[in-house]
């Protein structure tokens, strides 16, 4: 019923990447709110928690969009193949 | 006010004793010596000998702390209604009982008395107490009218005992920590006090038989009390004159029974406005047929606003949140919120939602525990704790004139015959 599944060295990479984005996506975030309601920077590191919050729901936000286009992909594959 | 200001209770008390009971905090509270560390362990291994006139209720919440205090020894019971003497007596088995307080103030085992009787009986009591030579812990009001509240104030000066009022705000820590800082001016100055108490509860004790119900019930009578404005009002009205430091100098009011009209003779409805001399209002207002309000005691000053029972601070201008939550509660708003087609000419001025500050987190009671300490160590050195009797002694005025106002319908003022 339940097969063994491989995670290859090539998608890991990718979703380090994907992470890495996320993450980089939440400090550019973070960073531009501290400019625009003119906060201090000290709040580059003080938000860090915030930050790797942001950048975990950016991150699931994805993960979802990723899979509901390979879900449809597979879809229309199965069915012209 | 950040966390590290915050301190509990016992560190607060720690911190009196450990500055030498000196400073700003101990020149805003001076009878706070009477329950500092230092104090108590001066006053270990010592027993003052009580006699506990009035075993109903709230004697008996008294006795509940002064079973946990060392300095304290309870020999002897009295109240003339025989159920309330059997409670007591329950509490304390080996205590004599005594059911007229003469009786009591002839045992030569009773050094000092707790009276928590009905207010109309404070003044006759507390006299006799006085003269026997007793220290007397009475419950507040001090008394009926404004010249027995003198009288008695002047017969503790004559016989030099100690004479304490029930008026446990002055010991609870959490007022300390925040009149200290009203005091000193850290919100600006004051510029209102707010003080309020809503149940809706008919404030009625069960009956057993009708011929009891005025001795049971007496708070509900004009014979024996003065209903709102002694019973709960004097707790709250010691605030102003705290936070200010002034007295008032006029008082107006209204009354009526609007609800439980059940034969009872005092209001079930007031709102009083009390005037400092700088034009500041005090104002107490109760109702005990909706609760919704709960009790609010609040110094309103002009950068702040301190909720004393809640132990909280509302800034008129709160610290800024950090950017992000900014920016989140920006997109909240800019998605949630209604379109507007058409600006209003008029917007109506909500309240704020801001949280506050916790002030002291960690207190604990409502310095019941603490006045009565503080009352047993007194009794133990024979110093009467400087300032404790004046605050109760204003507290009733103020209640007694609010009430007066009531009824006369005028606006009274605080004569120079009721300054001491």
């Amino acid at each position: 019923m339940f097969k063994d599944s491989v995670i290859t060295a090539r998608r890991k990479r990718r979703e380090l990447a994907v992470a890495l984005v996320c993450f980089g996506l939440a400090v550019l975030i973070n960073v531009y709110s501290i400019i625009r309601f003119n906060c201090p920077w000290s709040e580059f590191f003080t938000q860090i928690g915030f930050v790797i919050l942001l950048a975990a729901c950016i991150y699931a936000v994805l993960a979802a969009v990723r899979l509901a286009v390979h879900a449809v992909v597979s879809i229309v594959r199965r069915c012209r193949g | 006010m950040k966390d590290e200001k915050l301190i509990d209770r016992r560190s607060f008390l720690s911190r009196l004793g450990g500055i030498g009971l000196a400073g700003a905090a101990l020149s805003a509270f001076p009878w706070m010596e009477s329950c500092s560390p230092s104090r108590n362990d001066a006053t270990s291994g010592a027993k003052v000998r009580l006699g506990i006139i009035g075993t109903g209720s709230r004697g008996r919440y008294l006795m509940s702390f002064l079973k946990d205090i060392p300095q304290a020894s309870v020999v002897a019971l009295c109240d003339i209604y025989g159920p309330n003497l059997e409670l007591g007596a329950e509490m304390f088995p080996d205590a004599r009982r005594y059911t007229e307080y003469r009786r009591l103030l002839e045992d030569r085992d009773v050094d000092a008395v707790v009276i928590a009787t009905p207010l109309d009986r404070h003044f006759r009591m507390v006299m006799d107490a006085l003269d026997s030579g007793r220290d007397v812990y009475c419950e507040k009001s001090m008394a009926y009218h404004i010249d027995e509240c003198r009288q008695m104030y002047m017969k503790r000066k004559s016989t030099g005992r100690i004479l304490f009022i029930g008026q446990q705000r002055l010991f609870d820590p959490k007022y300390h920590k925040a009149m200290e800082s009203i005091v000193r001016g850290d919100f600006g100055p004051v510029v209102n006090v707010r003080n309020y108490w809503f149940r809706n509860a008919d404030w009625r004790r069960p009956v057993p038989s009708p011929e009891l119900e005025r001795l049971i019930n007496w708070r509900l009578y004009r014979e024996y009390s003065r209903g709102l404005m002694t019973e709960l009002a004097c707790h709250q009205l010691q605030n102003g004159t705290w936070a200010t430091g002034m007295l008032p100098v006029k008082v107006m009011g209204a009354g009526d029974i609007i609800y439980w009209k059940d034969g009872r003779e005092v209001f079930d409805n007031v709102c009083v406005i009390y005037t400092f001399p700088n034009g500041v209002n005090m104002t107490f207002e109760s109702v005990i047929s909706n609760a919704h309000f709960g009790m609010g005691e609040q110094i309103l000053c002009k950068d702040a606003t301190i909720d004393l029972p809640g132990s909280r601070i509302f800034r008129e201008t709160p610290p800024a949140k950090s950017g992000m939550e900014q920016l989140i509660a920006q997109i909240e708003k800019g998605v949630f919120s209604n379109s507007v087609f058409a600006g209003t000419s008029w917007n109506a001025e909500t309240a704020s939602a801001d949280r506050g500050e916790a002030i002291m987190p960690e207190a604990e009671g409502d310095g019941t525990r603490e006045i009565l300490q503080a009352f047993c160590n007194s009794c133990i050195t024979g110093k009467m704790p400087p300032r404790i009797l004046e605050e109760a002694y204003y507290s009733s005025v103020l209640g007694i004139l609010g009430d007066e106002a009531i009824l006369q319908g005028k606006t009274l003022y605080m004569e120079e015959g009721f300054i001491i």
